[in-house]
């Protein structure tokens, strides 16, 4: 209910708004009684779900968090079920993404070679190889921003690719996996030096919304998988939490955070 | 008769639009507004939005901020001759987009943001053009 509140709120606040700006170039008549169907702007219903990066830099800057502590390390694929390596996929590049944060050369490296081997697993290789070597390649300079970059433009690539092959379900598991696996991070990260404005950066309800949609609307196939399901469940636990944490997510809520995407993590690390 | 109407609709569309402009080249001179924001630090996200749509038709995207960051928009456009509009909208409708005097030209305008909050924003931008009906455009964006 206060979710549905929330969304209808922030519904006419975006129209409203919108209308506001369209208003700006001739007359404001007509925004009291705006109807967000008859909106004369077009929406955007593409997500650009923020890489993990974006949420470590700003916990740099509140503090020096040790990232290394944070690595976990990538293990082989143990399985050939395609939603699997998807998420498992999203999950190696944001592996990547702590490990540039750490600075970690090795790991780094570990999880390049794990990347390739996940895309060959999914038959990409060949897009993924290029952004893979480039990875290693950096890895060997330590040249970090161009690690970061090529991470990021690994899974824009890998989406991109799975989207061509109409297999656009599994473009959102390697989104999902990853998002799991960056707010893993950072809950480990607040939990360890709690401050409401660390805890802050969880509060993500709009990329729930869109991860939700995106499993409702998935094929039977991968949708009815106990896997995705398992995550839909979680996914739902963690966007009640932020829903009722609009001033500020307590450190309990870190906690179950972390402790929900932990679990989901592990049924696709160790799915076989 | 209703062929001769459409093809004659479709030719007025193909000339309206420059030769070759393709949404690429949307993307490649919003990468150029954000070429001067790179020398400052920021770091460009690979993904971002685009498309096609009526000249001065409004658009809206939602996008997840971080309190912390800066934040930098990049809107560019493969047509000439073109207005651009872009601003970022809080919770209470209320813009919060910093004009900026680096990464503007004709092709392309840029704005800064320092998000009050952790959340979601709305962007509203939109591309007008002079002398097509339809142009291509991209949003991009980064942080530091």
């Amino acid at each position: 209910m206060k979710s549905t509140l929330r969304t209808i709120v922030f519904s006419t606040v975006c129209t409203l708004g919108a209308a506001t700006a369209h208003a700006a170039e001739g007359s404001t008549a007509g925004v009291q009684n705006f109807d967000p169907a008859k909106f004369p702007g077009y929406v955007v219903e593409e997500v650009v779900v923020p890489v993990p990066s974006e949420i470590f830099s700003v916990l740099d800057k509140l503090g020096e968090p040790n990232w290394r502590q944070e690595l976990r390390g990538v293990d082989a694929a143990k399985g050939s079920d395609r939603t699997h390596l998807a998420l498992l996929f999203g999950n190696h590049v944001a592996e990547g993404f702590v490990a540039v944060q750490a600075q970690d050369k090795k790991a780094v490296e570990d999880i390049g070679r794990e990347v390739i081997a996940v895309a060959t697993s999914l038959g990409i290789k060949n897009a993924v190889l290029p952004h893979a070597n480039s990875i290693l390649d950096a890895a060997n300079k330590g040249d970090w921003p161009m690690i970061r970059k090529e991470f990021d433009l690994t899974q824009k690539t890998v989406r991109e690719e799975m989207a061509k092959r109409k297999d656009s379900d599994l473009a959102q598991c390697v989104s999902l996996g990853g998002w799991l696996r960056g707010t893993a991070a950072v809950t480990a990260v607040v939990g360890k030096n709690f401050s409401p404005d660390r805890s802050e950066l969880l509060f993500q309800p709009m990329l729930l919304e869109h991860f939700l949609k995106q499993i409702s609307i998935m094929s039977k196939g991968v949708k009815g998988s106990t896997t995705i399901q398992t995550i839909e469940k979680g996914l739902g636990q963690v966007k009640v939490l932020m829903d009722g944490s609009a001033s500020g997510v307590s450190q309990e809520s870190v906690t179950t955070i972390g402790k929900i995407c932990n679990d989901l993590l592990k049924l696709i690390v160790t799915a076989e | 008769m209703r062929f001769a109407r459409l093809a004659s609709l479709a030719l007025v569309f193909a000339l309206s639009l420059p030769v070759n402009a393709t949404v690429d080249d949307a993307h490649s001179y919003a990468m150029e507004a954000a070429a001067p924001f790179v020398d400052l630090g920021f770091i460009v996200r690979e993904d971002f939005w685009n498309g096609e749509v009526k000249s001065g038709q409004q658009l809206m995207i939602r996008h997840q901020l971080f309190k912390g960051n800066e934040y930098a928009f990049w809107l560019g456009t493969a047509n000439e001759n073109c207005k651009l509009d872009l601003q970022v909208l809080d919770a209470n409708a209320k813009p919060i987009q910093i004009a900026t005097k680096i990464g503007l030209g004709p092709t392309f305008t840029s704005v800064r943001v320092n998000p009050p909050a952790t959340g979601s924003y709305t962007l509203i931008f939109s591309v007008t053009s002079k002398t097509d009906t339809s142009v291509f455009w991209a949003l991009a964006y980064g942080w530091h």
